[in-house]
């Protein structure tokens, strides 16, 4: 019984196998041409392999000086010479160093650059030259909110909004990150709309969408606006730049719009699309920016990364204003104005803010008749 | 043999539903004409799904090649026409690849749509009546996003080609024991055509205020390669059609200083049938 199980298996097997061997024969010739294809995708993939560095820590330190090298634009307009950065600080790496101790050669040598929107990112870190850091604050939110506004304020679209005693319409936006509807911006237009004027503070925000500025530029223009020129890097070169593109903003249709006299507060806190913000309000006949000149950061960034995960981040597009400047080391202001730090009951760039509306929106005086002596007192 | 009999049931059910959506599709063809003789043509019908391994490359949002899977869900219907030597093939698909960097700190993810038509010759019964041949100029759209989460003002790119080229099939009719095989070896190959890609350091906010200079490229072999390669076998279960097979993709394409190499390669199980629709 046994044997002829055996028997039985063993025949059927070969039998079995004479088949496959019958049927893969056949098929040969095609297989055959088909891997021949295969084969050709494998050697033109294997052909378009990218460049890639090695993932030590001088591959590293050599990749993130050439992402630099090959994307940051502002290289002739900082007059930086990047060849000269790389020898002084390829001295500086080993592969025998830690990742602490590279992060903070590689961290020192971006800010070479001098840029705020320049950042090595890692796990444990992000190195920064935040400019703002160096200069006086200029903003103190808990001596507003105390002493003008008397802790009564409205909230809207990360705007917080109120009228102020002297009937100037008082706005503080913090961060360009916050979305502004246009529906909030009509309420809060709408309350402050019996204003004589407006004053919107932008101290201290560092920056956010872009999307953003134009949409509340939009409600202090009458027409179609130069915004100003913005560019791109076009290939790897140091001025590789596109021609300026000029663009341009418009009044949003079928929403409320602000003409009266505004000022706009700015520090050295108010960077990249605050600068921008700033920049185009400034052009703006109806506007007076009041306060230090902004932090700057005009070049909008770019991530891109290195072959151990840290990320980099650095200005890879100009924008100018609508002369066609570019503002990466800020917008003066109109007035010059510092707050006194000793004094925690007045901000004097708010003061002066509102001395200028209070100008702006006087009356006209009459002509004096005959030769009467003058008033002892001003209303300025 | 319960299982057996589930298997059976279910792949009647999907053969049944794939048949009467081609016939619902091709009706209008059935009823346009009444005293011609009956020609019966089948479609070929099939639901694919590829897993497998995908690489990419696209130095708009990073100098780094990513690597993960590849999933894609296809449809293809491919009909012979009136006189037996042309057929037509459609393909509609969407394919997502989820990647990551090789430091696994961070990842892209990829969608595409895929709609191909090709108009091949056919040469039945070629080699003593064991190969089946079809060549012919195809046109394929492909349209998608790669999106990177932690880059700043790149964090997406648009894919958009359009391309006209060429597709083969070749199908060898054989037997795996007593089990009737048919191995196949399928090819898109896209010669020229039309592509989106944006400057070297372009931002897509640049685009939306209104710049769009040189954003639409002519494809040619000199600075887009772009090929698809099928391999698998198909047996009959009853009235429906099941497959095995591996696809691999590759894409390469470099303008404006910026390059994308992208690779996948994928094992592809098929589920369809032949569906027999008549016009006169």
């Amino acid at each position: 019984m046994i044997s002829f199980l055996i028997y039985h298996f063993t025949h059927r097997t070969v039998a079995h196998c004479a088949v496959m061997l019958q049927a893969i024969k056949k098929v040969v010739p095609v297989v055959h041409c088909c891997l021949s294809c295969l084969l050709l995708v494998c050697v033109l993939g294997g052909c378009a392999q990218q460049d890639e560095f090695e993932r030590d820590q001088v591959g590293n330190f050599e990749a993130l000086w050439t992402i630099m090298d090959e994307h940051y634009s502002f290289f002739d307009y900082k007059q930086v010479d990047w060849n000269e950065v790389h020898s002084r600080y390829r001295a500086l790496v080993s592969n025998e160093m830690t990742d602490r101790e590279l992060f903070d050669v590689c961290g020192d040598m971006l800010k070479e650059l001098r840029d705020g929107h320049t950042n090595l990112i890692a796990s444990h870190d992000v190195s920064r030259y935040w400019v703002w850091e160096q200069w006086p604050v200029n903003y103190n939110e808990r001596l507003i909110d105390q002493h003008y506004l008397n802790f009564d304020y409205k909230r809207a679209s990360g705007i917080k909004y109120q009228i102020l005693p002297d009937n100037f319409g008082y706005m503080y936006y913090g961060s360009f990150s916050s979305v502004i509807g246009e529906g909030n911006l009509d309420l809060i237009l709408s309350y402050l709309s019996t204003a004589d004027g407006l004053i919107i503070d932008v101290r201290d925000n560092g920056g956010g969408y872009l999307t953003n500025v134009e949409t509340l530029v939009s409600r202090f223009i009458g027409e179609k606006t130069l915004a100003g020129y913005i560019c791109h890097k076009t290939g790897k070169g140091h001025n590789d730049l596109s021609e300026p593109y000029a663009y341009y903003f418009e009044p949003t249709k079928n929403h409320i719009h602000y003409l009266k006299p505004v000022v706009v507060l700015a520090s050295r806190g108010s960077f990249s699309a605050t600068n921008n913000f700033v920049s185009i309000m400034k052009s703006l006949g109806q506007v007076t920016i009041v306060g230090d000149t902004t932090g700057g950061g005009c070049g909008l960034p770019f991530t891109s990364e290195l072959p151990n995960g840290w990320r980099v981040r650095f200005s890879s597009c100009p924008i100018m204003d609508a002369q066609g400047r570019l503002t990466e080391f800020g917008v003066a202001p109109d007035v010059r104005v510092d707050m006194d730090e000793d004094d925690h009951t007045h901000d004097a760039i708010l003061d002066t803010a509102i001395g200028i509306l209070a100008r702006a929106t006087a009356p006209p005086r009459l002509p004096r008749r005959g030769n009467s002596a003058p008033p002892h007192h001003s209303d300025n | 043999m319960k299982k057996l009999n589930i298997i059976c049931f279910i792949s009647h059910a999907v053969a049944r539903s794939i048949m009467l959506l081609t016939v619902l599709m091709a009706l209008p063809l059935g009823a346009a004409a009444q005293d011609d003789v009956l020609v019966v043509t089948p479609t070929r019908s099939m639901f694919t799904l590829d897993i497998g391994y995908a690489s990419i490359h696209d130095s708009y949002l990073t100098p780094i090649t990513y690597d993960g899977i590849d999933l894609e869900l296809a449809y293809e219907a491919s009909r012979l026409c009136k006189q037996g030597h042309w057929q037509w093939q459609l393909n509609v698909g969407a394919d997502y690849n989820y990647v990551e960097n090789p430091a696994k700190n961070n990842d892209l993810q990829k969608v595409m749509g895929n709609l191909s038509f090709a108009m091949q010759h056919r040469w039945a019964n070629a080699v003593g009546g064991k190969v089946s041949l079809s060549v012919g100029p195809m046109t394929q759209l492909r349209a998608g996003i790669v999106y990177n989460a932690v880059n700043s003002n790149n964090p997406v790119t648009v894919r958009a080609h359009w391309n006209v080229g060429a597709a083969a099939n070749a199908d060898f009719f054989t037997r795996l024991g007593r089990k009737p095989i048919t191995l196949r070896y399928r090819l898109q190959l896209p010669m020229v055509g039309a592509f989106f890609a944006p400057e070297y350091d372009e931002s897509y906010y640049e685009i939306y205020l209104g710049n769009h200079r040189n954003l639409a490229h002519l494809g040619w072999w000199g600075n887009r390669f772009d090929m698809t390669h099928y391999l698998g076998a198909e047996v009959r279960l009853g009235g429906t059609i099941v497959s095995l097979g591996y696809r691999t993709r590759f894409e390469h394409w470099h303008v404006n200083n910026l390059k994308v190499h992208d690779v996948t390669h994928a094992v592809v199980i098929g589920i369809g049938a032949d569906l027999i629709t008549s016009h006169h």
